[in-house]
């Protein structure tokens, strides 16, 4: 029993402050030896703040930090490492040009000399005793992310780590991947490894962890307390805090992960058959690239007032129907129209003014240029629809944008400042705004909540919803299996570029889940 | 508006600091910094008809440093613009030559017409290149640099040269004076009305028009702007075009105003000096035009300090290529003082 309450971190009164925002304030806690701990929060709760001070990656402006009773000097990311804490980041940090011996060698470099044989020998031995299947000759480049991720984890158990800190490892993990992960975490707690999870989805914290702590703005709202101890939804509460909006009852069994109450609104499904389709893809095919699998035969149908879902493990095929419903990828055979034009050879411009909106899988990336200003992310859009050389009045789109923004709840202080110095989810909420105007017919959303917090996945499930009700035809794409049975109308499911299976509600997590590995039913 | 102030705010510090570096190796040479520095300001700015010297220097440079701008603030980095200056100065001689004898109402529109068009073909290849393939501007449009001073040179002392030319530097026969707008003297109502008219109608197309936000957009994150229906193509050759075209503009301008001939070889710093003006004013039109002036003072300073003052003229090379050197390291120093100082609230 005093083995179980020994104590192996003790953080006191830690207050972190990145300038005039503080990250952390005031917060005191402790964590038992030999257990699972997750913390959770929104995003910029400071999650991955805690992650770093606890770790000696940063340090903390007021308090201090104790590993096993000794005071972590602070930010000191070496000592940290001596005293047997070892951080798994958010986004991998391995060379990819590296083979996967090479990359455990770096992070373990003993001085000794080996060859190229003999390092691959020497950590194969290593990842077999951890049960992580992959081949040490191989490239981290070209590791798929779960493998990416096991030897992340392998590379911190290598120095014999007492306690492991991964943040949000299942940000980047398949609902497969993520089950992977958490046997993986169990069987560490077996052996005796202390492991603090970061974490923002409550089944998930509900699944793997032992006790839970809630951080709020910075501040330590509860915990650790048992998990036994704790049901969803005051667990939602919490980490949402008072200030929120109250959910739907569907909004909120998805998050907690309760499906039974959902699919409520389900039952009104009217007979759509008759009505006239916004998407109609019909036989499209693509040729080969390096976006997965080229899309084979595929038909579908997209009606008004209706939400598709498209499910399919990563890497099937999703990304390039995307791209060629945007026109981005050239369709080689069969036809596309959208409220019944035909745009199979239409640019995406043709396409957009038409009403085609495209929330696109990479935020960063494809939805916002985030060296750019707020104003002009949002007005894009628009601005492709005019001839370039029609003249415009950057102080009437930066007022638009400004009611716009507001209108959407995103959280600025200016419409000049850059995309990138907002959140994740108010990020998301600024491509929402630009892409679900009063104009859109047919929504593409593609990982809409991927990465974001629930108060901001729980906004963008209304926000589907409300585009429904206003007669949008909506595709989404996720990998969340819970999130498409919980909104969508209709599922299919996508292997290897093909459509290989098509369900309605209520559905059959077994059957889906069948479709997706290609087991037949 | 205190976004605009610090990035004018740093590159003042940096050239602040590489004046610094100018003094050290001034020094070092045996020179007294103090008098150098003196020297060049006064050259520069302070001496009677300074203003006058940098106004026909930093005319030209501010045309073709407003091209640069264009191409860089669409994310192309065309690197090209003396080689596209020198393609736009050739065009021009040919067409002067070719009309020769007619009425100077046409010919001086011809040959602008001629200058503008060689350069926006110059830079129209690479953009092609760029934009159907792929294949790297910086390079393309370095190698159109070399190729445009071998067809000067071939021009000079071939199609076009001057039977009764010295034989020190090949050159083509003297423009007729009523083709000429301005004197060797170099500024002329009409320069300057030219320059004013470039600003007026890039300052509009890079802050007015849809075009001028879709292409910043598309400099920082070309993905993005596909993803909303663009077409890189449109934006990028327009890009390509236009700042093709203004270097071939400041081509023409130096060959029928200051030059009045083509000489081989003849200004072979206008572009990188140009592309250096277009980066300190953190490619902002205003900027340029400021930026231009200053160094056009420079410029006027590297004839004045060997003649007046009997220093070298390679000081002033010096102090370019240091400015040079400090703003495009774009040093974290100096920007995270700067934000301190912001966050510290010093401004009032």
């Amino acid at each position: 029993m005093s083995e179980e309450k020994q104590i192996v971190l003790e953080c006191r009164d830690v207050s972190v402050r990145y300038g005039d925002v503080v990250a952390l304030s005031g917060v005191s806690i402790s964590f038992a030896r030999g257990r699972i701990h997750a913390v959770v929060g929104q995003n910029g709760a400071g999650k991955t703040t805690f992650a770093r001070a606890i770790s000696g990656l940063v340090s903390p402006d007021t308090g201090e930090i104790r590993i096993d009773g000794r005071a972590l000097p602070s930010g000191n990311v070496n000592q940290a490492r001596q005293a047997g804490v070892e951080l798994v980041h958010q986004s991998f940090a391995l060379p990819p040009s590296f083979t996967v011996a090479e990359a455990m060698q770096f992070g373990a470099a003993d001085g000794r000399i080996y060859s190229r044989r003999g390092l691959e020998r020497r950590w194969q031995t290593y990842l077999d005793s951890l049960n992580v299947k992959v081949k040490a000759g191989q490239r981290i480049r070209d590791l798929p992310v779960e493998t990416l991720q096991s030897v992340e984890i392998a590379r911190a158990l290598v120095s014999d780590a007492r306690l492991l800190i991964l943040d949000e490892p299942t940000a980047v993990l398949s609902p497969e991947g993520a089950q992977k992960l958490f046997e993986r975490i169990r069987h560490l707690k077996d052996v005796g490894v202390t492991v603090i999870v970061i974490l923002h989805k409550i089944r998930e914290v509900l699944a793997i962890a032992d006790t839970v702590a809630v951080l709020r703005g910075g501040l330590l709202v509860e915990g650790p307390v048992e998990c036994s101890g704790i049901d969803a939804e005051k667990l939602a509460e919490l980490i949402i805090g008072p200030a929120a909006r109250p959910l739907e009852e569907d909004q909120k069994a998805a998050l907690t992960g309760s499906l039974d109450t959902a699919h409520a609104h389900l039952a009104q499904s009217v007979d759509r058959a008759t009505v006239e389709p916004v998407l109609k893809l019909s036989a499209v095919s693509t040729r080969h690239d390096s976006d997965g699998p080229p899309l084979e035969d595929i038909d579908l149908v997209i009606r008004p007032g209706e939400i598709l879902g498209l499910a399919g493990v990563e890497g099937n095929g999703q990304r390039t129907l995307v791209r060629a419903i945007s026109a981005l990828a050239e369709t080689s055979e069969g036809k596309i129209t959208i409220e019944g034009l035909d745009v199979t050879r239409a640019s995406l411009q043709t396409r957009r003014a038409a009403g085609l909106r495209v929330i696109p899988f990479e935020r960063n990336v494809e939805g916002l240029s985030l060296t750019s200003a707020l104003w002009e992310n949002w007005s894009a859009r628009e601005l492709l629809q005019r001839p370039l050389l029609s003249m415009v009045r950057p102080s009437e789109l930066r007022q638009r944008c400004g009611t716009a923004l507001d209108a959407w709840e995103v959280h600025y202080s200016n419409v000049t400042q850059r995309a990138g110095s907002l959140s994740g989810g108010n990020a998301q909420k600024v491509i929402l705004s630009r892409e679900m105007d009063e104009q859109a017919r047919l929504i593409i959303a593609a990982q809409p909540t991927r990465g974001l917090d629930i108060g901001a996945t729980a906004f963008v499930w209304d926000s589907l919803n409300r585009a429904r009700a206003r007669g949008c035809a909506i595709l989404l794409i996720s990998s969340d299996l819970d999130e498409i049975m919980d909104i969508c109308d209709r599922v299919v499911v996508m292997l290897s570029g093909r459509v290989v299976g098509t369900f309605t509600p209520p559905y059959d997590l077994a059957d889906i889940g069948a479709a997706m590995t290609g087991v037949s039913k | 508006m205190t976004e605009s102030i610090v990035s004018v705010l740093r590159a003042l510090i940096f050239i602040v600091i590489a004046l610094a570096l100018c003094g050290l190796i001034f020094s070092v040479a045996g020179y007294s910094a103090p008098d150098m520095f003196r020297a060049i300001i006064d050259g520069a700015f302070l001496r009677t008809g300074a203003l006058q010297q940098a106004l026909r220097w930093g005319l030209p440079l501010f045309i073709t440093a407003a091209g640069v701008v264009i191409s860089f603030r669409a994310g192309y980095f065309n690197i090209g613009a003396q080689g596209q200056f020198y393609i736009g100065a050739i065009c021009a001689a040919f067409a002067a030559d070719w009309l020769n004898g007619l009425p100077a109402f046409i010919v001086i529109p011809a040959c602008f017409l001629a200058g503008m068009t060689g350069g926006a073909l110059w830079a129209m290849w690479p953009g092609i290149l760029r934009l159907r393939s792929g294949a790297d501007e910086v390079i393309t449009t370095l190698m159109g640099n070399f190729l445009a001073v071998i067809v000067l040179i071939y021009v000079t002392s071939g199609p076009l040269k001057d039977p009764s030319g010295s034989g020190q530097q090949a050159s083509s026969r003297p423009l007729d004076a009523a083709y000429r707008i301005s004197t060797s003297y170099g500024v002329s109502p009409t320069i300057i009305a030219i320059a004013i008219l470039v600003g007026v109608l890039l300052w509009l197309l890079v802050n007015r028009t849809a075009f001028g936000v879709l292409s910043g957009l598309a400099g920082r994150n070309a993905t993005m702007v596909t993803w909303q229906g663009a077409r890189l193509w449109n934006i990028g050759l327009a890009s390509f075009i236009i700042s093709g075209a203004l270097a071939g503009l400041a081509g023409t301008v130096e060959l029928m105003g200051p030059n009045g001939r083509l000489a081989s070889g003849f200004l072979p710093a206008h572009g990188f000096t140009a592309i250096l003006i277009a980066l300190v004013a953190n490619l902002s039109i205003v900027g340029t035009a400021i930026v231009a002036l200053f160094f056009g003072g420079l410029a006027s300073a590297a004839l004045y300090l060997p003649v007046i003052a009997g220093l070298p003229s390679s000081a002033i090379d010096i102090t370019n290529a240091a400015i040079a050197l400090f703003i495009t390291a774009k040093s974290n120093i100096v920007d995270r003082f700067l934000r301190n100082w912001r966050k510290r609230g010093w401004t009032t």
